[in-house]
């Protein structure tokens, strides 16, 4: 155990040292590409669809076109099948892991030998928990917080909200749920008249929702954790019109209801955040930069893009001709933007024109 | 002397049952049944089916316990726990269903429960066959491979395993149920040699058959079941009084008359050329072939030696596999038989009702009704939609024309005796107006009542016209039941017999003379 | 009685080595897939890395794979007596993270732990046994639901990933230097031909083959039936010890997959479905096989989208193939 530790300080500390400037003889040779493999845990949703697809359309545009090498797996969100893909990985000697795991603990110990042979391992999203691996993440916490402050500044602090919450059992929905709880606990005045499940899925989301609105009363606001569009179609068919105030994720369908023009004849006032697929960008771009060994070892949190219902854009950050379920955050917006990219990315994985920027926190 | 010996001379029976009772569901399979076989004797026990042997013999042989009544072992009252405290106690039960595990091996079977071990207790599978031959080879048995599994065997050759199994294991008390139902003759022969040498050492054999004459040959008393009860123990009876006292009905003969056959009657089957498998014809060795024609009304006995392809035959006629080699031709048409619905619409239409009518003819789990309609639904059905005021009648009316004895057409099929079963099977293929039935042993295991209806069936249908392809493992039958006799040997015809030469010993002469020459 | 002309003709006599070949064709199959899996994996791996697979892929193919080959082999006991267990992936699940929340690094905590994990997951066999055998209930129903229930459990144990197997442990089963696990291996394989060689394993594979002829021989077959799920639900706990100790952490949902791969993994070593038949070996062949499709498809470079797809192709021919050739060679005799 204590060699261990004193190997992750050391390595933080080297890593630190090493802030700018590729140094002349260290990392990539004139013209060897970066190794840098995707294994990804499942493909069984739009969001891992879209994600795997901003990757490829990534790995068609500058720097990464000319520098680095990719290629991508999928694993039926079967554990010992994504350690297996890894351990070819590993033998196949590639310079970086990006993973989105099966498991936050199913694949540290494999991960933990690809560290050990100078691998470099870039988790995302469902990130794990062993130590030799760099997370790149957004803050669940928070999540949750900000939509739950905001539905408190829409209703004075006083009135009834319902959460529809996510996957039980999962890191994720836990932090989610916790942040939220801590703002109401801020806020005696909001009644939280119900929780139930949406399972991050529209369809769900709707059905229970359906089930669940005739015993409720008057509903003030509305904290989802996903299938946003879902829970307002359940309103709209119980004619619990207007759609009250509503803090959600970044569905295409919830977005097209917070434009002026409204959808299905309803407007909502609404704020809408997405764990964006784009923090598979995020991740390659952090793995071509430690080991251009131009940026530190370290983990990232990066900021939700958002987006509420006087900031939506018609083609930006809502497409009415695109589906309901189409995750709206493929792209970040705004000057600040960490980065940008055109909506045929997202769902062909078609490289856009120019080249890519992705801007990681400073260092 | 020997305690065993004892209790045989001061009068105590080996094995004893008192006032059994044993019901299935709502069925009273014994009533007050009593039974006593003594040390050194064989006790044959007869009956209709459903007469309660069987349910007697799997009390005594402990598989499971009666509701009321006492068993009794040389005078002391005892309950066995199971099968194996049954074998503890020194009895060896040959149960009617054969127990041998199919993929274990003959020898694993054989040496079931008592297998050879190591110091450290550990089976030793290497010894098994060795072992198992040995164990054979003293029982005389040496055409069965102690290292073939129980599934690649014969059936017959199932049976003997099983009767040695038995006998291997030394019992005091042997019970038999049906042990002969699949064996052919001279393996009859080396069974009743071996209960004669146990009946010597001071065994008491019970064993239960359909075949009078065995019974005759080797019992020294004879019981009698009817109704789940005893009706009788007799040292001497003539077969038409113990079938009288069986059925409780008068049988005036023991076989019926033949229909005569008409002169002019047209070919309907005819078969040229095929060659059985298993036999040298099929292995090339020299070009025997198999010809024949079956008329309308005709019944045509089909003998010989078991292993002579007769089963091979009879599936071929009804494509289920096809005869490899060999022209058929229905009506005088020549047409080619490659699946069984091929032999039900060909011309006339083609049946088999095969002896082992629960693997190979009917649905055991359905009702009486849907096995008998199953080849016609397309017929009585109207727009896909079976029509089932017409699917009842028909059924009905064939359960009544044939006397199936069920309670109604909606009883399982499996909860019927074995010739009513068989009935239903014939009476399937009435229904599809098959013109040419092929009879593969329908009798096996048919008690004698149920048996007289199917010879008094077959009969009515040679009468009207059908044509009839006959088999049976009982000579008498053959002899009896047939216009004509071909006898196989080697895959061709060796003898044609027609009265008055055709006699089971004739049968039986002709299948055996070339086969002891060779 | 002696042979007659018929016997010789139909040459029942066999030599003992063409009986062994017949009985175990199967088992003989699987082994035959699998080497020409490692034999394939081979070829390509090294002429893409231009190098043999050396010590780190064979080492961690083993390693990876040691959880569903023991779970494989528990379901194969199953099996045989002409059962189900679809409860796999709960008591994986279970035992996996109890393991992760149990376990610390010195050796008395590990031995004991290890023992009352083994414990639990035969108590939750014991319970799929109880139903089956006293109840009389399908096994197929008796284990959907149970698989539930210890789903279930296994959440309220590990609400969230996490826990942490100390490395000496994980060092013990699946040492990542070395494919030491074979051993475990081997170790369960002499088991297994010793539990074939006692009165139990005879009596599992006679009720597998026709129960009710097993019963008129004396085989106890409620109690066999008990024993063999119990058996079995110790096996999917080492299962579990396994698995944990190659995440070296716990999740309480990662075991869900070795329901089914273990019915994979059986069907391709060859155990039949219907009973009575089938070998340990085999199992632990297919579950090699089920990895070795993997690695293989990994080096085949084929688009990632219809790698499911083609894992199924590889699988479904597996089963075919083995299915024709074992008719071929039965009806060749």
């Amino acid at each position: 155990m204590e060699s261990k530790f004193a190997r992750r300080t050391l390595l933080t500390a080297t890593g630190a040292g090493l802030i700018t400037a590729t140094l002349p003889g260290t990392g990539r040779a004139a013209g060897k590409k970066w190794k840098i493999v995707l294994s990804n845990s499942y493909i069984g949703n739009k969001w891992r669809i879209e994600m795997e697809n901003l990757f490829k359309a990534g790995l068609q545009m500058e720097p990464y076109k000319s520098q680095v090498d990719g290629k991508w797996f999928n694993s039926g969100n079967n554990v010992s099948q994504e350690n297996q893909q890894i351990t070819g990985m590993i033998g196949e000697r590639v310079d970086a892991i990006l993973v989105d795991a099966a498991s936050p603990t199913g694949e540290n110990g494999i991960l933990a030998q690809a560290n050990s042979r100078g691998i470099l391992v870039v988790s995302y999203d469902n990130v794990v928990t062993a130590p030799s691996a760099i997370k790149v993440n957004t803050d669940q916490f928070e999540f949750g917080k900000k939509l739950a402050t905001f539905l408190a500044e829409k209703l004075k602090g006083q009135g009834n909200v319902i959460m529809v919450t996510g996957v039980a059992g999962t890191y994720v929905d836990q932090q989610r749920n916790a942040g939220a709880d801590s703002v109401w606990k801020a806020n005696p005045g909001i009644k939280v008249v119900n929780r139930y499940t949406g399972m991050w899925d529209s369809s769900t989301a709707e059905r229970n929702t359906a089930a669940i609105l005739p015993s409720l009363p008057k509903i003030d606001g509305i904290w989802c954790q996903g299938g946003t569009d879902g829970a307002l179609k359940a309103f709209i068919a119980a004619k619990r019109t207007p759609l009250p105030p509503t803090a959600g994720e970044a569905e295409n369908g919830f977005r097209k209801f917070m434009t002026p023009a409204g959808y299905m004849g309803q407007h909502v006032d609404g704020l809408s955040i997405g764990q964006p697929p784009y923090l598979v960008l995020v991740s390659l771009e952090l793995a071509r930069r430690i080991l251009e060994k131009s940026y530190p070892r370290k983990d990232i949190t990066i900021p939700f893009p958002f987006v509420t219902s006087e900031t939506v854009k018609v083609g930006e950050t809502v497409f009415p001709d695109l589906p309901d379920s189409f995750f709206a955050d493929f792209t970040d917006s705004g000057p600040n933007a960490t980065v940008q990219v055109c909506v045929d990315a997202a769902l062909n994985g078609t490289p856009c024109s120019g080249s890519l920027d992705v801007r990681l926190p400073t260092a | 002397m020997s305690e065993r010996a004892a209790a045989a001379a001061t009068g105590v029976a080996a094995v004893a049952a008192q006032t059994l009772n044993k019901a299935f569901g709502g069925v009273q399979a014994l009533r007050a049944a009593s039974f006593a076989a003594n040390a050194g004797e064989v006790h044959a026990l007869v009956g209709e089916n459903g007469a309660g042997k069987s349910t007697l013999i799997k009390i005594l042989g402990g598989r499971f316990p009666p509701d009321s009544g006492t068993i009794l072992l040389d005078g002391e009252p005892v309950r066995f726990s199971g099968p194996a405290d049954a074998t503890r106690r020194g009895i060896g039960t040959v149960f009617q269903e054969l127990t041998l595990l199919p993929w274990l091996t003959v020898a694993e079977n054989l040496l079931f429960g008592r297998e050879p071990r190591t110091a450290a207790g550990l089976i030793r599978r290497a010894s098994l066959p060795q072992d198992a031959e040995a164990l054979l080879d003293d029982l005389g048995i040496s055409h069965i491979d102690p290292r073939a599994l129980a599934a690649e065997i014969s059936l017959s050759e199932r049976q003997i395993v099983e009767i040695a199994r038995v006998i291997t294991k030394k019992p005091r008390i042997l019970l038999l149920d049906e042990p002969t139902s699949s064996l052919v003759e001279r393996e009859v022969a080396w069974l009743f040699e071996r209960i004669r040498e146990l009946r010597a050492l001071g065994t008491a054999i019970v064993f239960t058959s359909h075949r009078w004459n065995e019974i005759t040959s080797i019992a020294d008393r004879i019981t009698i079941y009817r109704n789940g009860s005893e009706a009788g123990t007799f040292t001497e009876i003539e077969e038409g009084e113990a079938i009288t006292l069986m059925t409780g009905r008068r049988v005036d003969a023991l076989y019926p008359k033949l229909p005569p056959l008409l002169a002019g009657a047209k070919d309907m089957l005819a078969l040229e050329g095929a060659a059985l498998p298993g036999t040298a014809a099929a292995n090339g060795q020299h070009a025997a072939e198999l010809s024949f024609h079956l008329r309308a009304g005709e019944i045509l006995g089909i003998g010989g030696l078991a292993g002579q392809g007769h089963r091979e035959l009879f599936l071929g006629l009804f494509g289920a596999p096809p005869l490899a080699r060999g022209k058929i031709a229905v009506g005088g048409k020549h047409l080619r038989i490659h699946r069984p619905s091929d032999a039900i619409n060909a011309g006339l239409g083609i049946a088999l009702v095969p002896e082992d009518r629960k693997t190979e003819g009917l649905l055991l789990p359905l009702s009486v009704r849907y096995n008998l309609t199953l080849p016609i639904l397309r017929r009585i059905s109207r727009a896909g939609v079976i029509r089932t005021p017409i699917e009842a009648r028909m059924s009905r009316d064939i359960i009544a024309a044939l006397g199936v004895r069920t309670p109604s057409a909606a009883q399982r099929v499996g909860a019927l005796s074995g010739g009513n079963q068989q009935k239903v099977l014939v009476g399937r293929w009435l229904l599809a107006e098959s013109r040419i039935l092929l009879l593969y042993d329908v009798t096996r295991g048919v008690d004698v009542a149920t048996r007289h209806e199917i010879y008094d069936l077959i009969m009515r249908l040679a009468g009207e016209g059908r044509a009839i392809l006959f088999y049976s493992s009982d000579t008498e039958e053959l002899a009896h039941l047939c216009h004509r006799v071909l006898v196989l040997r080697d895959g061709r015809v060796a003898a044609e017999l027609v009265p008055p030469a055709l006699t089971a010993e004739a049968v039986v002469s002709a299948s055996m003379r070339q086969a002891r020459a060779a | 009685m002696p042979r007659d002309s018929a016997d010789e003709a139909a040459g029942r006599w066999r030599s003992p080595a063409s009986h062994a070949f017949g009985q175990h064709i199967g088992l003989i199959l699987a082994l035959a897939i699998l080497l020409l899996a490692i034999v394939i994996f081979s070829v390509m791996f090294t002429i893409q890395q231009q190098r043999l697979p050396g010590n780190f892929e064979v080492t961690s193919t083993v390693n990876n794979t040691m959880p569903l080959a023991i779970a494989a082999i528990g379901q194969t006991i199953v099996v045989l007596t002409r059962g189900i267990d679809l409860s796999v992936g709960g008591m994986v699940d279970l035992t996996n993270a109890l393991a992760a929340i149990l376990l610390r690094p010195n050796l008395g905590n590990q031995l004991a732990v290890s023992a009352i994990i083994i414990v639990v997951g035969a108590a939750g066999g014991l319970i799929n046994g109880l139903l089956v055998g006293l109840g009389r209930l399908q096994p197929i129903v008796v284990t959907l639901a149970t698989l539930s229930i210890y789903q279930g459990l296994a959440i309220r144990v590990l609400p969230q990933p996490g826990g942490a197997v100390p490395p000496g442990y994980t060092g013990f089963l699946v040492n990542p230097n070395a494919p030491t696990a074979l051993v475990f291996l081997l170790i369960a394989i002499v088991l297994w031909l010793g539990l074939r060689r006692t009165r139990l394993g005879v009596d599992i594979f006679a009720i597998g083959a026709d129960e009710q002829a097993a019963i008129a021989l004396g085989v106890r077959a409620v109690r066999t039936k008990i024993i063999a799920y119990t058996l079995a639900g110790a096996l999917y706990a080492v299962a579990g010890l396994f698995l944990a100790a190659t995440a070296t952490a716990g999740d309480a949902t990662t075991g869900d997959s070795y329901t089914l791969t273990s019915i994979v993994a059986i069907v391709l070593g060859g155990v039949s479905f219907f009973g009575g038949r089938g070998s340990a070996i085999g199992a632990i062949a297919g579950a090699f096989i089920i990895t070795m499709i993997v690695n293989i498809l990994f080096f085949a470079k084929i688009n990632p989208l219809y790698q499911a797809f083609y894992e199924g192709l590889f699988l479904v021919i597996a089963v075919v193939l083995g299915a024709l050739i074992g008719r071929l060679v039965r009806a060749r005799r």
